[in-house]
């Protein structure tokens, strides 16, 4: 249809008031998520050694006390040292259970599925209530090995969880052709299938470690001064005064919490972990 | 080069739940022979190669490679070779790591790896792609790496699943010749599955065509095309148009005449026995038959459509009474009158008799 | 048996179990079953079997904690506190959370990334850092009293930090992102073809939305409902730093009972309402939504 283009009238496109609406209220609600988390990163550049406004003005004090203030650092460590023994415990139980699980259409294979992924769903208070009881009556009593063994129980299911879903959505192709070029199990594992779900194991680790860093509720009840976690000692100075060193430390941990979600996103993407 | 082997089915079954996927299969395949497995989906093809590679255990029946009874050993004991519908490359490896994979978990060292897998790369002509990674390779390049990872451990058996079935039409009729040029010049036992009736009758030195998890007619592509012994077969291996009658008398030597359902007479050259006043079924293929003006003795039919398809022509007609519409090809247009009445007729030799077996 | 087997022939061909190949041997499961086993099965075990077997179960029959849970006026009534703080903050996550999955969905186009990004963010904080920033923005000497007593509006600051009110707005704040995602997920798999559909087929914008959008994300509205449910049953953090002390729900009670009294007997009974609260929640979505379904 090669007619002339003449007289051609060009339309404004009709504004979409509701889409405008609608942005205009995510925009609102975004602020709500935010406004709280802003106000603590802003406190924490205080002069002041309480929260008073307009701000007297701006120093890093308060980051120099987390320096000073040797609980923060001792149970960062503690904190660290939890959270990534647990993501590799949890992955090393985990993983090859999933594998099992995952290819599998037995009610065997869903029962083990759901147990992997069930301490997700038991409310930490509880688990970590009933661990203590167990863990002391085992001998471990309040110990790093103690703390190290109830956040394991919390790994699993994340870890689990995205070994499940990398390993069922990898063809089994791969695995019968290393099977059909004469790889035994063990090769096959290590070659082929363990490269190729890495990503997705290496994603839910590091997402148990966001999760156990942050675990005030297991965590708490097993509180000493050798298994204090950096949650833990926020909340009891938190409770005691109420100065800015706490905004700083937690503006310090949201950015290790960021760096290590930014770090998932590009080896598996964030949205997938929304989708379960 | 390791000499061919035989590969022997013997009453091989499988069933997945209350699905029968393979009654009792018996199948011998000749030493340095490529025999097709032609059918459409579900009729047992796939579970038969995985039967063979291993994949799938089966319940009743033994697999033999050459002598040896192979029916309880692993994937990875069987010395296999194997190219996958989606060619399953390692996605993690380079073009050369893909092919050396096989060599490197027999244990074979780094130099000789090395040797053998550029020896590969030559035979599929992909020298200069070494390091590439498999992403980078285009449709045809990845099955030829697939093709070379399956034949560098001088496999006794290469199983080949749709090789071709994931290759754009120019290229795949390419292939198959490649394919089959390489295989005839290692002389390795190779079977394919397809569904592809061409790729069947263009690459194998026999075809085993099943359905419904059995083969129902096995031979060469020749016999299979010309004397399809049912009609399944006969309908599967390219569009047939498909006649039912009843026999009147012979009419010469080895010569039929068939009094037809649809009206009209025709001949049928047969085999002795076919008494007078049996039921047949006959096929003739579209290029065999011939339109004329209407006369006497041929069948009426009308002309519906005709389709210019590049090298020849397709014509679409009914047959009164009839719901199945008959195809012709012919080379040259037919001079077709302006009522669009027409005469069918063929030659006695090529009406295929089709058993009594009733297509599914 | 025997005679039977007598009187048939013998079978032609042998058969055998037969299986399909598979990397993962079943042993593989071993070392996380025992693990699980250990120390998620039996503790949990073992403290339903505290719940049965405190002191006060020789006076008054086994299920003595269970009956003082459920009878006694007081704890009675935190129960009841418990289901009414998990289902208004439920609906108003709902309420709050449908509008911005719908804007994400239809609208958001490349920004979507950053909404995501704003929505995980409250969850990348700590408990603590939250309740700081509540802090921060509604203490007597916080930004909004100070804003308001400057501005002229009242002349002594709100004590908005220790009203129940503030208990709703941290959980809101953490949980509404659950729901937004989980309602997301869903509304993308929904064919916004459909809802072309339904307006060349006469349909208004709202009437399109009620009958089709809406109905065909109820399995997205589920899964966030019983997600943001059950987590608010398992939250004691956000009551015990907020609304100061006037909210108290069941899993706060069990911390003060560990905390305070060290009843384990009574603690160990209400983690075990508090876990039968959150299977049946689960068992509602294991038997209602059609999992994960629309993408993978």
């Amino acid at each position: 249809m090669a007619s002339a283009p003449r007289g051609l009238v060009r339309r404004r496109a009709r504004p979409n008031w509701a889409a405008w609406a609608l942005g205009l209220y995510a925009a609102l609600f975004l602020v709500f998520l935010l406004v709280p988390i802003v106000a603590v990163v802003w406190v924490s550049f205080s002069s002041a050694s309480f929260i008073t406004f307009p701000l007297p003005g701006y120093s890093l004090r308060w980051y120099a006390r987390i320096l000073e203030y040797k609980p923060f650092i001792d149970s960062l460590i503690v904190s660290i040292e939890v959270a990534v023994g647990s993501a590799i415990l949890g992955a090393a139980l985990g993983v090859p259970a999933a594998l099992w699980a995952a290819r599998s259409r037995s009610a065997a294979a869903a029962l083990v599925a759901n147990l992997l992924l069930a301490p997700i769903s038991v409310p930490a208070i509880v688990l970590g209530f009933s661990l203590l009881y167990l863990l002391s009556a085992m001998g471990f009593g309040i110990s790093l090995t103690a703390l190290l063994i109830t956040h394991t129980v919390v790994a699993i299911p994340y870890v689990a969880r995205t070994a499940l879903a990398v390993y069922r959505s990898l063809p089994p192709d791969f695995e019968e052709a290393a099977a059909v070029l004469g790889a035994s199990r063990t090769q096959t594992l290590v070659h082929v299938t363990l490269p190729l779900i890495r990503p997705g194991i290496f994603a839910g680790g590091l997402f148990a470690i966001l999760i156990s860093l942050d675990n005030l509720p297991l965590s708490f009840f097993f509180g000493s001064s050798a298994t204090n976690t950096l949650p833990v000692i926020m909340l009891s100075y938190m409770q005691n005064q109420f100065d800015p060193s706490i905004a700083a430390v937690s503006t310090v941990q949201m950015l290790i919490a960021v760096a290590t979600l930014l770090v998932v996103n590009t080896l598996y993407g964030i949205e997938k972990f929304t989708a379960a | 080069m390791s000499a061919s082997v035989p590969l022997r089915l013997e009453s091989v079954s499988k069933s997945f739940g209350d699905v029968q996927a393979l009654k009792p299969l018996s199948l011998h395949v000749r030493a340095g022979e490529m025999l097709a497995l032609l059918g459409p989906s579900g009729c047992g093809k796939t579970t038969t190669l995985r039967i063979i590679a291993g994949f799938e255990m089966p319940e009743t029946g033994s697999v033999f490679i050459g002598e040896r009874d192979v029916t309880e050993l692993p994937p990875n004991k069987r010395a296999l070779g194997m190219v996958f519908q989606n060619y399953s490359l390692f996605p993690h490896m380079t073009v050369a790591e893909n092919i050396a994979f096989g060599l490197k978990m027999r244990g074979v060292g780094a130099a000789d790896r090395l040797a053998r897998v550029r020896q590969m790369l030559g035979l599929v002509r992909l020298a200069q792609f070494e390091d590439r990674s498999v992403h980078q390779l285009s449709g045809g390049q990845q099955q030829r790496v697939a093709l070379a990872r399956s034949l560098v451990t001088d496999p006794a058996i290469l199983l080949l699943d749709e090789p071709l079935g994931a290759l754009d039409k120019n290229l795949r009729e390419r292939m198959q010749f490649e394919l089959r040029e390489i295989q005839r010049r290692l002389g390795i036992t190779s079977i394919l599955v397809t569904h592809d009736q061409e790729e069947a009758l263009t690459m194998s030195d026999r075809v085993a065509v099943m359905s419904e998890g059995e083969i129902v007619q096995i031979g060469t592509p020749t016999e299979v095309y010309e004397r399809p012994r049912t009609r399944f077969v006969s309908e599967f291996l390219g569009t047939a148009n498909i006649f039912e009658g009843i026999v009147k008398g012979e009419a010469g030597a080895g010569e039929w005449t068939v009094a037809l359902d649809r009206g009209g007479e025709a001949r049928l050259a047969g085999d002795s026995g076919l008494a007078t006043g049996r039921r047949v079924s006959f096929a003739v293929r579209p290029e065999r038959l011939r339109i004329g003006p209407p006369s006497g003795s041929a069948l009426m039919a009308k002309v519906q459509d005709v389709v210019f398809r590049g090298s020849y022509y397709a014509y679409e007609l009914v047959v009164a009474g009839q719901d199945e519409p008959v195809f012709i090809y012919t080379q040259s247009r037919a001079t077709v009158p302006a009522d669009g009445m027409v005469g069918l007729s063929w030659s006695a030799q090529s009406a295929i008799l089709l058993g009594e077996r009733p297509s599914p | 048996m025997s005679s039977r087997a007598l009187s048939e022939p013998a079978p032609p061909i042998r058969t055998r179990r037969s299986g399909r190949f598979r990397l993962a041997r079943i042993s593989w499961t071993w070392p996380a079953l025992l693990f699980l086993a250990v120390f998620f099965v039996v503790p949990l075990g073992a403290n339903v079997l505290r719940s049965v077997t405190g002191p006060e179960t020789a006076a008054h029959g086994i299920f003595a904690y269970y009956t003082k849970l459920l009878t006694d006026a007081y704890y009675a009534g935190i129960l009841i506190e418990t289901f009414r703080v998990a289902t208004v903050t439920t609906l108003v996550c709902l309420l709050v959370g449908y509008p911005v999955s719908y804007f994400m969905v239809r609208y958001a186009g490349r920004w979507n990334g950053l909404i995501v990004f704003c929505l995980i963010a409250p969850l990348l904080t700590s408990i603590i850092m939250r309740t700081f920033g509540w802090n921060v923005l509604f203490a007597r000497r916080g930004l909004f009293n100070t804003w308001l007593v400057q501005s002229g509006l009242i002349d002594r600051p709100l004590d908005i930090l220790n009203q129940p009110v503030m208990v709703y707005i941290g959980l809101v704040h953490v949980l509404a992102p659950f729901m937004v995602l989980s309602i997301t997920s869903v509304l993308q798999g929904v064919d916004v073809r459909l809802e072309e559909s339904a307006r060349i087929l006469g349909a208004g914008k709202i009437a399109t939305f009620l009958r089709i959008t809406l109905p065909l994300s109820l399995d997205g509205i589920a899964t966030g409902c019983i997600l943001v449910f059950v987590l608010t049953n398992g939250s004691f953090l956000t009551m015990l730093l907020l609304g100061g002390g006037k909210v108290t729900t069941l899993s706060l009670l069990i911390y003060q009972q560990f905390n305070l009294t060290q009843d384990v007997a009574f603690a160990a009974a209400m983690g075990n309402v508090l876990l039968l609260f959150a299977l049946v929640c689960l068992a509602l979505q294991a038997r209602f939504v059609r999992r994960e379904g629309v993408k993978q």
